[in-house]
């Protein structure tokens, strides 16, 4: 297979050349099918509970996720004429978008009266323009009713706000910039803000899009500075850089093919895959920078680029092929993570890496060979500074490997304490950084509004049963009690209202009647003169079934696993009526979520570690190697994960894609240490300077590769806070498994040569 | 060349008496109806997701349906109810509602026209009649409705507060009954059909089924009607409150 390789690329490198273009081309093509979807309920298993639960309200309540709208002048009173004529044309236009079920503002609400035993139901908002005393009316309706005031007013009185309701959950991109445009374009005179769920899904994939734009750009830009240092050769850069942008627009591709071939949406390209790109940027570049220096190490040698060409194939195709090998298998790990978007970021990056291993070891070599290169030029005829600087490090550690080992190992042992303190966040809204306008709308509307963040009880029984009806609102008022919960409403809210309209406004009424019948002609009566629409969204149509929807500020993910179990054991122990009562909406599937995450995490590090071993085994044919290939990245991972913990980076459904990184990126290194090692040793270096000549060999390439790597530094200049963290933390994890390979792993193989030696 | 004459005077003749929209309603209009009807209603609603509610309702209206008393039969949960209305030319309708689990006579009212009258896809608009200067009629083309040669009538409002913006209803040619009708939103897209079947009581066309889908809900309602008498001489002390309490026998 070498030889053919070698001889392929000898003698017909155009062919290989048009072959492989051509076949990129094809794979690039799969970009007309790549979706941009950032559905954050998508990402949840169909099976989970609250997973289930939530698509059963949306069935038969409508879309439970909704966009939150306010608007209006800070300190300056909302009761005037002009805001009621904005709320009236803005509501109108929105409700004549096709992305649009329903819009929940002052103009559509109803209002209840009673006068004379004379029961009333019309529009809060009776038309768009109103008089002055028309308005002070609604003002104080709304003081005397504070749970609808708090739907529809801030709590300075100096905004309103609107709810709007997406028609159909899987347009919520189309849904948010219809409504966006139309915001735009009427509400000019206002302070605005946004918030909720439909919002965020809405506006991420474009935060994305430029996000993963400005990333790319910096992430290159540090990879050629630091291969243009290293390797002082244009070409060569150019030819790396080559290879590279190939494997990624093939990557990408192949998701949209995938999407189009197969209709998974796990091939989706959302918030978590924007790691992606700068990923495999870094990853490509790895097999690339090997092959450039093998290549340059043998040309100074043979001075005969075609000879050069021939033994750097055949020193680097199995260490090429197995790290490649061996790291499209950590990513593809991901296929057993219960989040299955990770599948198919898994998958599209093993495919990724795998295309960029060809292209390495077909295009990259051709190029060179079709090159004419200045075989006198400081590149070719001279050792860079940080090869030199490589073969100094290698003499020094391996002249005390012993306490070098004990350096390193105490060191992971003292940071794997953090391991037991890493927090999870999965709220999204936690993801943007504090200033960001996302987060700084949310927040408004949390402090001045009701929240954006729902809560739902989807109660099974009786509803006009008044044990069932007080028992809701017993739930309710549970919710309300968390200082981070603002308001609730349920169908019981409204037979309470009634009831008091039916007793003439007496307040003492404000409850639920004491019989069935009483609830049933109160229906009875809403029906008569109501809009049957109206509790649409708080009962079904044979009130068998109803929905508490609780509204609260953004909370974190500890917040939410505290609030949900504590809820839980409450409707346990005090809910004594048939209710069967099952709880989704945003705070359940945040407590769920976090299972998934710390579960995705394991599995991953698991299996990864145990597949490398195996390959490992297989192809160096030993357990000993098997066991000495894992040993840098099991250090890098706990050094990773302790120093999350004792620095308090979250763990999230992002960071927590770091296992498969660091297992993907770390064990190359490891493979071409032990690969190097055993050739040299089979190639007749004494067993006292094999340990150097290889340091010396594979040293550089790592090295240079760390830093080229560097790239993933253009993570902290992500939108994203946990992209951020990310790209310290891999920083990082380069440096901490390349220098694991170079010192632990060395000098463990330099204290145990003895046993390894030709083996 | 006779031909040609001949065609030539039917054509005239023909535009010379065609009948306009305004001329069809005013006959639609005229029709003659019971002075005052009993009968039992049905009522089946079905919502969006295919779930039914079934009402039976015992009624007694007069005056075109000015005046109408209502006791609900069916389901148990609703037995005793009953409803009543009295429309008024110069002031608000009359409309009162006895619950009898509170023991207590409600007046309710709808400003809104569009509401639905009792949880059905028929408003409180489509429950009374039109005005005949409220509307601008013309013959907007000619259909076959179960074998039946009908006009579309289309009738579009001048001005006046309503959920529509048009109306087109198939009118029988032969004995002038709206056998279908759509309704179209302010947008001009469709937002109800209706379907009626008539049977003949005495001299009247009285309506024995109504199919009316609100298409933009997709909800349902039929309404079928059975047990009619008409011009039974119901006495106008029938709608009277103390009425709602119990049903005259």
């Amino acid at each position: 297979m070498k030889s053919w390789l070698s001889q392929q690329v000898l003698t017909h490198p155009k062919r290989l050349i048009i072959v492989n273009v051509l076949f990129t081309i094809l794979f690039a093509y799969g970009l007309k099918w790549l979706v941009i979807d950032d559905n954050f309920m998508n990402m949840l298993p169909k099976d989970i509970e609250s997973r289930r639960v939530w698509e059963e309200v949306e069935a038969e309540f409508g879309a439970s996720e909704m966009m939150f709208i306010a608007f209006g002048h800070s300190g300056k009173s909302i009761y005037h004429q002009e805001s009621f004529k904005s709320v009236w044309d803005l509501t109108e236009l929105i409700e004549n978008s096709p992305y649009v079920d329903e819009v929940i503002s002052i103009s559509t609400m109803n209002r209840m009266d009673s006068e004379d035993g004379f029961m009333e139901i019309d529009d809060l908002q009776p038309n768009r323009n109103l008089s002055t005393e028309a308005i002070q009316d609604i003002k104080i309706y709304l003081d005397n009713n504070p749970d609808m005031k708090a739907r529809v007013i801030g709590k300075s009185g100096d905004f309103m706000s609107m709810v709007v309701r997406p028609k159909d959950g899987n347009e919520v991109v189309l849904f948010t910039n219809s409504v966006l445009a139309i915001t735009d374009s009427l509400l000019t005179d206002y302070e605005v803000h946004y918030a909720g769920n439909s919002y965020i899904t809405g506006v991420v994939p474009e935060i994305v899009q430029n996000d993963v734009s400005k990333l790319m750009g910096i992430g290159i830009i540090i990879m050629v500075i630091m291969l243009l240092a290293n390797l002082r050769n244009v070409s060569a850069v150019a030819m790396v850089m080559l290879i590279i942008i190939m494997s990624m627009v093939s990557m990408l591709g192949s998701m949209g093919w995938i999407f189009y071939l197969t209709g998974i949406e796990y091939f989706h390209f959302s918030m978590m895959n924007t790691s992606m790109p700068i990923i495999l940027l870094t990853i490509a570049n790895s097999d690339s920078v090997h092959f450039i220096t093998r290549f340059f190490r043998e040309v100074r040698k043979k001075k005969d680029v075609n000879e050069a060409v021939t033994k750097s194939l055949n020193a680097l195709f199995l260490p090429i092929f197995l790290t490649s090998l061996t790291t499209a298998v950590a990513f593809m790990t991901l296929i057993s993570s219960p989040i299955k978007h990770m599948m198919g970021y898994g998958i599209a990056i093993a495919f990724g890496i795998l295309w960029a291993w060809i292209l390495s070891l077909t295009i990259l070599p051709s190029l060179i060979v079709l090159k004419k290169w200045n075989l006198n030029s400081a590149a070719l005829s001279q050792s860079s500074y940080l090869e030199r600087w490589i073969e100094k490090l290698g003499q020094k550690n391996l002249m005390v490997p012993k306490r070098v080992l004990t350096f390193g190992a105490l060191l992971v042992f003292i940071v794997s304490f953090g391991l037991w303190k890493v927090n999870v966040e999965v709220n999204v809204i936690k993801f943007f950084k504090p200033g960001n306008p996302i987060r700084e709308s949310s927040e408004f509307i949390d402090r001045e509004l009701t929240g954006s963040m729902s809560l739902l009880f989807k109660t099974t029984g009786d509803m006009k049963d008044p044990h069932v009806l007080n028992d809701m609102l017993l739930i309710q008022k549970k919710a309300e009690s968390f200082p981070q919960s603002n308001t609730s409403i349920s169908i019981a809210d409204v037979i309470k209202s009634m009831h008091k309209v039916v007793m003439d406004d007496d307040p003492k009424y404000e409850t639920i009647p004491e019989t069935r019948g009483k609830v049933n002609n109160l229906f009875t009566m809403y029906s008569m003169s109501g809009d049957p629409d109206d509790f649409n969204s708080l009962v079904d149509y044979n009130y068998e079934t109803g929905l508490i929807t609780s509204l609260l500020n953004s909370i974190s993910t500890n917040e939410s696993v505290e609030m949900v179990t504590e809820l839980e054991s409450f409707i346990e122990d005090e809910v004594t009526s048939d209710l069967e009562i099952k709880i989704s909406g945003m705070v359940v599937f945040l407590r769920d979520f976090v299972d998934l995450v710390v579960r995705s995490s394991f599995i991953s590090i698991g299996l990864s570690i145990i597949i490398i071993f195996i390959i490992a085994w297989i192809f160096f044919g030993s357990v000993r190697w098997g066991l000495l290939s894992v040993i840098p990245l099991v250090s890098a991972i706990i050094l990773n994960f302790g120093l999350m913990g004792h620095f308090e980076v979250h763990l999230s459904h992002m960071t927590a894609l770091l296992t498969s990184i660091i297992i993907g990126v770390g064990v190359d290194f490891a493979i071409h240490y032990i690969a190097e090692f055993r050739r040299n040793s089979r190639r007749g270096y004494s067993i006292d300077e094999v340990s150097i000549k290889t340091t010396e060999d594979v040293g550089y390439p790592i090295l240079l590769d760390v830093a080229s790597n560097m790239g993933f530094a253009a993570l902290l200049f992500s939108a994203l806070i946990p992209l951020n963290y990310m790209g310290g933390l891999m920083v990082f994890a380069m440096i901490s498994t390349s220098l694991g390979t170079l010192t632990l792993l060395a000098t463990i193989v330099e204290i145990f040569k003895k046993h390894l030696y030709n083996k | 060349m006779k031909v040609i004459k001949l065609i030539s005077i039917s054509i005239l003749f023909q535009s010379l008496f065609a009948l306009t929209g305004i001329e069809l309603a005013q006959i639609v209009d005229d029709r003659e109806s019971p002075i005052d009807m009993k009968s039992n209603m049905s009522m089946f609603l079905t919502n969006k997701n295919g779930k039914t509610r079934t009402s039976s309702i015992r009624s007694y209206s007069k005056d075109g349906n000015k005046k109408q008393i209502l006791w609900f039969l069916a389901p148990a949960d609703d037995k005793g109810v009953a409803y009543l209305k009295i429309e008024h030319e110069d002031k608000n309708d009359d409309m009162k509602l006895w619950l009898p689990n509170f023991k207590k006579v409600r007046r309710i009212s709808s400003r809104k026209k569009s509401e639905s009258f009792m949880g059905s896809d028929m408003s409180y608009e489509d429950m009374t009649s039109r005005n005949m200067d409220e509307y601008t009629y013309s013959i907007s083309g000619e259909d076959i409705i179960n074998n039946v040669d009908c006009y579309i009538l289309e009738s579009i409002p001048n001005g006046i507060k309503t959920e529509y913006s048009k109306h087109n209803s198939w009118i029988t040619k032969d004995t002038h009954l709206a056998v279908k009708e759509e309704s179209f939103d302010k947008n001009g897209e469709l937002l109800k059909s209706k379907s009626i079947i008539y049977q003949q009581i005495k001299k009247y066309h009285i309506m024995k089924e109504l199919h009316v889908k609100n298409v933009q809900r997709n909800h349902q309602t039929v309404l079928k009607f059975d047990n009619i008498e008409v011009d039974s001489g119901i006495k106008d002390n029938i709608f009277h409150e103390k009425n709602l309490k119990r049903m005259p026998k």
